[in-house]
């Protein structure tokens, strides 16, 4: 055994002596002269004596160690917002996303996988019918996106209600704003890169689960350019959809956001507008047969411009495309002045 | 700008509308501790708002390490630490990511950021409590992570904006502690927001007290302190004539009944005073130096000697007025 024990070391106290060297025969001499002074030779003994070391266990002290490196500039101050906020989703130690909300995120990227499934099965198979029901069409663009059930009802506005809920308000509750805005971050970068970071992860649900089912129907159906370039146009059209859908989501729900200190309402507020005034035009449309109503719905405004740049059979007839695209514009430039000023009044020494 | 000084401000102005929150400071913190007091509305926040070029002054100029708060506010807050006073931390994080996203949000890189957040949250005493969710801290484990929040960019200026709020005697002490060996063994500057006197005294050399957003003192606390000593003694039989004694070699008395408090103004005080009780015949059954509180010092301030700007020399110039801080109106105490 090389360690000692503490009684070991309580007897080493007694004997503090060292042979003078490792390659010494082990002989007991010179414990023997240690202990009885039975020689004058002691000095040449205690030449070789170690400093009395007394094992006091780790003991705290406060030490106050600088730092001498460099700050990098802007960009990676605004990547480190926009990465904490995207990492968070799938490893901890960054923002704490709840365990329901990356459940959520979870279940809707699979099933916005459906028609890529049904694709690749359709290619499997080789049934012509089967594939014209899932493969690559406008009508089934447009689903990808703007279809209302499940896509845009079910998936992807309560995508946006859970994102947006927490990420302005929570910095509002507990006060995180103050760490944001003591440091070098403007509020226009604070504010963008949370926009981007959240349009991000919705655009891997939307824009990701869509270019998979592009690729898909090229590779189960051996597609070549001259189908690329055809249905290119279209494909983009839907990707443009998805953007305005993504945008006017966002910053909606951030707007909201701003506006409150808890996740709850911004959440439940964001699903009203979406839905609430879709249901309120639907109802007005069908008892007085007057369409304008539309106008004040996102949901309805997106899809008209959405059948409109895609291409697909209009259902909104009463009015032209470009008034939905307007309303759009200025839902998009009321909620971003709200979000703007509520972002700007934030305070840094208190909230 | 001086070197030695890490804040300068010249009549700076700050009005939301018809409402001035701070009016033509004149200030000057020089490096190491300096307590800001006020009471509240005195307009601290706005001031370290200002400061932080967060907000924008609106006349007036003012440099912190030499940069414009008006165009460098960015540089500014690069190369200050602050502490804020409410809650400033996600419950659901865990301390060191918490400390290494502040690290982050500076432009420090994240592997870096990550080591010097264990070496900050060591030093500020959390080292075994480092990767526990913040929601389940105590107030004092959360003042720290605050605070090693602000250190972790081993920053040349600490704002630390009431940092003992909310704490126990044990963690109090110890935030004292860590700030007053940041000063110290650090090299660090620090603007300590407080309104705990005890506090500052403890940390800081000097101050600034505001009051309605005016600059009502600034200076070094050892001057206001020592500008006001006195010796108070218990008098027995012929205190009137002791008075009157004491008075007529020169001696500034004031009197509640049988105790008396005498300006230490000269290194013989104590033994005129003796001489003059043994020549009336009084008895001097107590004697000991007494010292006005820091608290009381600044309540005197504010209350008898107005709101005009007033340095720690110009409190000394006015020993008279300065005297009346906490003697009963009786006394002649009360009004300056």
């Amino acid at each position: 055994m090389n360690e000692s024990t503490p009684a070991d070391s309580n007897s080493n106290d007694a004997l503090p002596l060292e042979r003078e060297s490792p390659e010494a025969p082990v002989t007991g001499k010179v414990r023997l002269e240690a202990a009885w002074g039975s020689t004058e030779g002691d000095e040449d003994l205690t030449v070789n004596q170690k400093p009395k070391t007394k094992n006091e266990g780790h003991v705290f002290e406060q030490q106050y160690k600088p730092w001498n490196g460099q700050l990098n500039p802007r960009w990676m101050r605004n990547w480190s917002i926009l990465r904490h906020h995207l990492l968070g989703i799938f490893k901890k130690g960054h923002r704490p996303w709840g365990v329901p909300i990356r459940l959520y995120l979870l279940v809707v990227f699979v099933a916005s996988l459906t028609d890529v499934g049904m694709t690749l099965i359709s290619g499997l198979v080789g049934d012509s019918g089967f594939h014209s029901v899932w493969g690559v069409s406008r009508d089934n663009l447009y689903a990808h996106v703007l279809g209302f059930l499940p896509r845009n009802m079910l998936y992807y506005p309560v995508v946006a209600a859970l994102l947006v809920g927490g990420v302005i308000s929570e910095d509002r509750q507990h006060g995180t704003s103050a760490m944001y805005f003591s440091r070098p971050i403007s509020r226009f970068d604070y504010v963008s890169m949370k926009f981007i970071s959240v349009a991000l992860i919705q655009a891997l649900i939307i824009h990701v689960t869509l270019g998979l089912y592009y690729l898909a129907e090229i590779i189960t159906m051996g597609r070549g350019w001259a189908w690329i370039i055809d249905t290119l146009p279209m494909f983009l059209a839907t990707v443009v959809s998805g953007f305005l859908l993504i945008f006017t989501y966002t910053s909606i729900g951030l707007s909201l956001s701003s506006v409150s200190k808890g996740k709850f309402f911004p959440g439940i507020a964001l699903l009203s507008i979406i839905l609430g005034t879709k249901v309120l035009a639907f109802i007005v449309s069908n008892l007085f047969d007057r369409e304008i109503l539309y106008l004040i719905s996102p949901y309805d405004c997106l899809a008209h411009v959405g059948q409109a740049i895609i291409g697909t059979q209009p259902t909104y007839d009463q009015y032209s495309w470009t008034w939905s695209l307007a309303s759009l514009a200025a839902m998009n430039a009321l909620a971003l002045y709200v979000l703007s000023t509520r972002v700007s009044s934030m305070e840094v020494t208190r909230e | 700008m001086d070197d030695d000084l890490i804040i300068k401000t010249s009549n700076l102005t700050k009005s939301y509308g018809p409402h001035i929150a701070l009016r033509n400071l004149n200030i000057s913190v020089p490096k190491g501790a300096t307590g800001l007091l006020g009471p509240n509305g005195a307009g601290k926040s706005t001031f370290l708002k200002t400061i932080l070029g967060l907000i924008q002054a609106t006349e007036g100029e003012g440099y912190v390490m030499g940069l414009d708060i008006r165009t460098q506010g960015d540089a500014i807050r690069s190369r200050i630490g602050y502490m804020p006073e409410y809650d400033s931390l996600n419950p659901d994080m865990e301390a060191i990511h918490q400390v290494r996203y502040s690290g982050e949000l500076l432009g420090m890189n994240p592997t870096i950021a990550l080591a010097r957040a264990h070496e900050t949250l060591q030093y500020v005493g959390l080292g075994e409590q480092r990767y526990r969710n913040i929601g389940s801290y105590s107030t004092g484990m959360k003042q720290a992570t605050k605070l090693a929040c602000a250190l972790i960019h081993d920053p040349e200026l600490i704002i630390a904006d009431e940092p003992s709020n909310g704490l126990d005697i044990t963690a109090r002490d110890y935030m004292i502690q860590t700030l007053t060996n940041t000063v110290k063994n650090g090299n660090r500057s620090v603007l300590m927001a407080s309104h705990l006197m005890d506090d500052v005294e403890r940390v800081c050399d000097n101050f600034i007290l505001l009051h309605k957003g005016k600059l009502a003192a600034q200076g070094r606390i050892e001057d206001l302190k020592g500008f006001d000593r006195e010796i108070e003694i218990h008098v027995w039989g012929g205190a009137s004539r002791l008075v009157e004694a004491m008075t007529k070699i020169g001696l500034k008395v004031r009197r509640e009944g049988r105790v008396m408090r005498i300006l230490h103004e000269q290194e013989d005080t104590t033994s005129l005073i003796l001489g003059c009780a043994a020549e009336v015949g009084a008895q001097v059954r107590r004697m000991h130096e007494y010292e006005a509180s820091l608290e009381d010092l600044f309540l005197s301030i504010m209350e008898n000697l107005g709101y005009e700007v007033k340095s720690s020399e110009d409190l000394l110039a006015s020993p008279i007025q300065a005297r009346k801080v906490d003697a009963p109106e009786s006394m002649g105490g009360g009004s300056a």
